[in-house]
């Protein structure tokens, strides 16, 4: 009996590593093709590993775009807008929870709303209310745009973490004399890294990966990463070593944060979703 | 006690609303204002009424993209949700080491959709593909050439679904995993004992205790597959003959492209109020703000 679980589990063992690899086979192939000869990667018929390892397609990644440039931008783009919306969302979130008013359920239900609106859908508004105010092109306009957009996600992640921590914490803070701004600074935010330290994680990435606005917003000087990579999509074959490149580059980061902060993303996807 | 003053509510929610209300709401608005007009090229407005909306529900409106949207919906999230499902039964299993494979498994998780879609163009090229090479290799194929997934519009939209399926999965086995791992053990160890075999345990105990996260996950999913953009865009812009145009595709094009903004406008507020009923709707059923409140 007992062997035959063993031998069970076994294959599940087996199994799993297998899918494993099937899934990741993808990820692989192209941090594969990145470091074939720009010739072999559109070579018929393909091969999976390099023939010869080159990094001909990163020098052709950055002789074809200043990718250097578009990754700091990127990146800076990413990290101010989070910040911003980490820190007004939190504020926002936390007035919303504990407050016991009417309206209050109104604002729940309004942010939830806000949070399922398509951005290909509202971003010519947006485009055109950047272009009135003068900041097209600019990193100012990426990063209110991605800011505003993510507020409402940093706003419902958060919402769910304050429920988790008693109001006599903020009532025993009142009685001490706090405003209710020091309570939520002093009392409140040191206990919720964990919850802000997901949403800081998640509207990283979502602003990293943001392809539509910044594609809108931005032609040469404040160009990120993503927009600098679509420009392969129109490319002939030749180029799509240095797509690989570039593939490689933007998301190998992302891959190793995840991993690293594996436990914040996690509590982040399955947070008011696993609760009795 | 009160502890935040209507006031204080008011005064907190302020800066973020600004923002919100910006880029959010006053978008909306435009947008809702615009599609009662027909706006040209140069920016004169006539009123037309409601004559956007029903040329979108007419022949040559959004009938095809809203039949694509909901067949990509229906084959990625289902599709998603199945092998989810069965990876997170497998994943379930502890050993040494799983924790590891476990986390390799949820990496793809947060690659960009932009880059999802562009591998998955790479790899179902025609001549150069990778797909078509296993493919042909294993026997399914004949030749590397049978199956044009990018260019024939048989193929597009499915192709446009792998890339979906691909990224998103490890998001299903995830929060499916989350669901198993609060469930109450000795239920199991009861059913063991009374006899019940690993298929009984699977599916009298384990998905009906999961129904309430994987609920929560497919109402995500469903959004989020319903407003994808980036990998249909990387891989086919909605072509060939408009085969893989979703909605969030046609209203980018009628508006970026075709620069018809009243028109694109309707679609749009169309689009959002469907997808905030469905949110709406799904929400009250599961989750019900007052209680939550109080």
């Amino acid at each position: 009996m007992k062997k035959k679980i063993s031998v069970g589990k076994n294959i599940g063992i087996a199994l799993s590593v297998i899918l494993t690899a099937f899934w990741l086979f993808p990820y692989i192939y192209v941090v594969c093709c990145s470091f074939k000869k720009g010739s072999e990667v559109i070579a018929v018929p393909p091969k999976f590993f390099p023939k010869v390892f080159s990094i001909e397609n990163f020098q052709g990644l950055f002789a074809r775009m200043d990718a250097a440039q578009y990754f700091v931008n990127s990146l800076s783009a990413a990290v101010i807008s989070t910040v911003i919306a980490l820190i007004l969302g939190s504020l926002a979130a936390y007035a919303i929870q504990r407050s016991g008013a009417k309206l209050s359920v109104f604002l729940v239900v309004l942010v939830l709303c806000l949070k399922m609106i398509p951005t290909s859908s509202i971003v010519v508004p947006i485009y055109e209310l950047i272009c009135n105010l003068g900041l097209y092109d600019t990193k100012i306009a990426l990063i209110i745009v991605y800011a505003a957009i993510n507020m409402p996600f940093v706003m419902w992640t958060m919402l769910s973490f304050y429920e988790g921590i008693p109001t006599t914490l903020d009532e025993a803070a009142y009685v001490d004399g706090a405003s209710s701004f020091q309570t939520f600074r002093k009392v409140i935010l040191p206990i919720c890294t964990p919850g802000l330290a997901t949403a800081f994680i998640f509207t990283l990435f979502l602003a990293w990966n943001d392809f539509l606005v910044a594609l809108l917003l931005t032609s040469t000087k404040a160009k990120t990463f993503t927009v600098g990579l679509a420009g392969f999509l129109s490319a002939y074959n030749l180029d799509l070593g240095p797509m690989c490149a570039g593939a490689f580059v933007f998301s190998f980061p992302v891959m190793i944060i995840s991993l690293a902060a594996q436990k914040y993303i996690v509590s982040g996807m399955t947070a008011g979703a696993v609760k009795g | 006690m009160r502890l935040i003053s209507r006031k204080t509510l008011l005064l907190f929610f302020l800066p973020g609303a600004i923002f919100m209300g910006a880029f959010l709401i006053y978008p909306i608005i435009t947008m809702v204002i615009d599609s009662f007009y027909d706006i040209g090229i140069t920016g004169e407005k006539t009123f037309i009424g409601l004559e956007n909306y029903i040329r979108a529900f007419t022949a040559g409106g959004f009938l095809k993209q809203l039949k694509n949207t909901v067949v990509y919906i229906l084959l990625a999230v289902g599709m998603e949700t199945i092998i989810g499902l069965l990876f997170a039964l497998f994943f379930e299993l502890n050993y040494r080491g799983s924790k590891v494979i476990r986390s390799l498994m949820m990496a793809p998780l947060m690659i960009a959709p932009l880059v999802a879609g562009l591998t998955w163009k790479l790899m179902m090229s025609s001549s150069f593909g990778i797909v078509n090479e296993l493919l042909t290799r294993v026997g399914i194929l004949a030749n590397s050439s049978d199956i044009l997934w990018l260019a024939d519009a048989k193929w597009s939209l499915i192709a446009c679904c792998i890339a979906d399926i691909w990224l998103t999965t490890p998001f299903m086995m995830l929060m499916t995993l989350a669901g198993l791992q609060v469930l109450d053990s000795s239920m199991l160890e009861a059913a063991k004992i009374d006899g019940a075999s690993m298929f009984q345990q699977i599916i009298l105990i384990k998905l009906p205790n999961i129904k309430p996260v994987l609920l929560t996950a497919l109402s995500v999913r469903i959004i989020d597959a319903a407003r994808t953009f980036d990998i249909i865009w990387a891989m086919t812009e909605g072509g060939p003959n408009s085969s893989s145009e979703t909605i969030s595709i046609i209203i980018y094009k009628t508006l970026a492209r075709y620069n018809q903004v009243g028109y694109a406008s309707a679609m749009a507020v169309i689009f959002i109020a469907a997808l905030v009923v469905f949110t709406l709707v799904f929400m009250q059923s599961l989750w019900n703000p007052k209680k939550k409140m109080n």
